[in-house]
């Protein structure tokens, strides 16, 4: 692998570091499976993009990039909350709708960001090669995050929200409102996956309409990269699994599409991407049944 | 103090399954009072109790707390009055999280700070003394995961943490049912102990006759969602497990046999 493409893939890790933290917060810290990431990482790329283009400071834009994957965040907590629609179903509904509002946000299938000014514009000064600047400002901004994230989790309010997933009777029986809590960590998550999705258009310069399909999938093979690799009850080492487990998980997608003996091309990434996360959701299925079908068999004997 | 006003509780209402599972419950329950409830499965035991903390609506009535009506208030606002443990060690603790992160939730009860850090040293001092009540070197053991605990540890831990935040009311519904004679005696002492503290109303639901005549200071029986007898004084305690049977028996003319004696008539 070329120095050049290295870069790029710890660029992509750690930009699909967010997206993992965010898959964490609903999939994990909520136990409330959401979908909705796959059309808010567009959503977030769609309007920073069109919001440069159109004249916008890209802070600015960023910023609102991640209300709006917030704002669609809130929609399927809301769907789900106040209608009683199953968490998947609602947030698919969600998803769906954002592939339209995606395309009339950016008004073609894609944009292009050739000479605008992007978020890394103030540092290009430096002098730092294009190609490192954009890794180490990425990784500024997800190392900067998850010590945020890591830090909420453990104030009195994200301790709220964690109980809210582990166990809503017992959090509510301790005066934790719990809908609030699935309103406040769906839009927070959609906010970060927006966030990444921003800044993936920022560093490659471009936003397209059809971007956003499997993020989901890699953000939970993030996930379960992370937490095979490290078990830890703090919330700090846990956050920065998920982060590890995407430069991790990235970092294997772009050996095995280089090594040209295995012969994976780009389009086969789904397909791979689908099968680890399906092993490493049915490996536990299939250890828990075989340790009950064991256990039935020693207390026959 | 605690009043229910003809509360009503109605599962499923309009469908087949359709479930009174309370009729019109009166009662009051003058503050510090420590009331044992007891009756048959399916009597209305745990709605009663969830109707009070909030988790079920009822569906006619009215509940006060002093002389506030309570009625519309949600389970999450009524945590400022009122604490419970419930019958499944697991329901009451995040087996997830470490003990102490537990205790932290328990301690946001009714003053829930927001963006300040949940844990402190001054936070750990004071979980560890409660623990250390309990004589089962938890204390030392902060950090580990809830879920490592065996059910009677994590019932403990659950009765210390309603008792973090000042309450009035304390709800038990079954607390020691799940747990073996010894622990259930060591969870009830510390209830006890916990109860004479902090002068809370109890209502304290029990499968055991015995224990149901041992602590607090009156005894209503619940069945097909009503109070069918209230007890209290001097009758009370000239009450014994053989008379509360007879009086199970006179409410159940047509004969049927009690679910369990041996879980009734045990400590
Ligand atoms: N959520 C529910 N939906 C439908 N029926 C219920 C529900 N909860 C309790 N019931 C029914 O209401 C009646 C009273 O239940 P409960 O209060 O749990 O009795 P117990 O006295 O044994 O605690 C039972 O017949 C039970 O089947
Ligand atoms: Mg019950």
């Amino acid at each position: 692998m070329s120095l050049f493409s290295f870069l790029g893939t710890l660029e992509i890790g750690f930009i699909f570091g967010l997206v993992a933290v965010g898959v964490y917060l609903t999939f994990r810290v909520l136990d409330f499976p959401d979908l909705t990431v796959d059309g808010s990482f567009t959503l977030g790329a769609a309007l920073a993009a069109a919001l440069i283009l159109a004249g916008v400071n890209p802070y600015l834009a960023t910023l609102c990039a991640m209300f709006g994957g917030a704002a669609a965040g809130l929609l399927t907590a809301w769907l789900n909350l106040r209608f009683n629609i199953l968490h998947l179903l609602a947030s698919i509904l969600t998803m769906t709708a954002l592939y339209t509002i995606n395309l009339r946000v950016m008004g073609k299938p894609n944009l292009a960001l050739i000479a605008e000014p992007t978020v890394l514009s103030p540092f290009e000064s430096l002098g730092i090669p294009n190609m490192y600047l954009k890794v180490i400002f990425v990784a500024a901004v997800v190392i900067a995050v998850g010590l945020l994230l890591a830090w909420f989790l453990n104030t009195q309010y994200g301790m709220a929200m964690r109980a809210t997933g582990a166990n809503p009777r017992m959090a509510q029986a301790n005066g934790i409102v719990i809908n609030e809590k699935i309103y406040a960590g769906l839009a927070l998550s959609n906010g970060l996956v927006a966030l990444a999705g921003a800044l993936f258009a920022q560093t490659n310069g471009f936003a397209d309409s059809t971007m956003g399909i499997g993020t989901i999938v890699v953000g939970l093979a993030a996930v379960i990269v992370g937490e095979s690799l490290l078990n830890s009850r703090s919330m700090l080492v846990i956050v920065f699994s998920c982060i590890l487990g995407s430069l991790l998980y990235r970092l294997a997608v772009s050996v095995a599409l280089n090594a040209d003996f295995i012969g994976f091309t780009t389009s086969d990434l789904n397909l791979i991407t689908a099968v680890l996360v399906g092993l490493a959701l049915i490996l536990p299925h299939f250890r828990r049944e075989w340790k009950a079908r064991k256990a039935a068999q020693g207390g026959a004997a | 103090m605690i009043r229910c006003e003809h509360l009503k509780v109605t599962f499923n209402a309009g469908l087949a399954t359709e479930k009174r599972a309370l009729r019109g419950v009166n009662l009051t329950i003058p503050q510090g009072e420590f009331i044992t409830v007891i009756g048959s499965n399916g009597a209305g035991k745990s709605t009663l109790l969830n109707t009070i903390a909030g988790d079920i609506r009822s569906s006619a009535g009215r509940l006060y707390f002093d002389d506030r009506d309570v009625t519309a208030l949600s389970a999450a606002a009524r945590t400022r009055d009122v604490a419970r443990v419930f019958q499944d060690p697991l329901a009451g603790t995040c087996g997830d999280m470490t003990i102490e992160e537990n205790m932290a939730l328990a301690y946001g009860r009714g003053n829930r700070g927001g963006l300040r850090l949940a844990l402190n040293e001054r936070l750990r001092q004071l979980f560890r003394e409660q623990l250390s009540r309990l004589n089962l070197g938890l204390e030392d053991r902060l950090d580990a995961k809830m879920g490592l605990l065996s059910g009677g540890q994590r019932q403990s831990v659950s009765l210390l943490m309603s008792a973090l935040q000042p309450s009035k009311i304390l709800l038990l519904d079954e607390h020691t049912a799940a747990l073996d004679p010894k622990t259930a005696a060591l969870v009830m002492d510390i209830t006890d102990q916990i109860v004479a503290e902090k002068k809370l109303t109890v209502l304290m639901v029990t499968h055991s006759m015995r224990q149901a005549l041992d602590h607090g200071s009156r005894t209503i029986m619940m069945h097909e969602g009503q109070v069918a007898f209230d007890l209290s004084g001097e009758e009370r305690s000239q009450y014994g497990v053989k008379d509360l049977l007879n009086l199970f028996a006179q409410i159940r003319p047509d004969g049927e046999e009690l679910d369990d004696d041996k879980l009734l008539l045990g400590a």
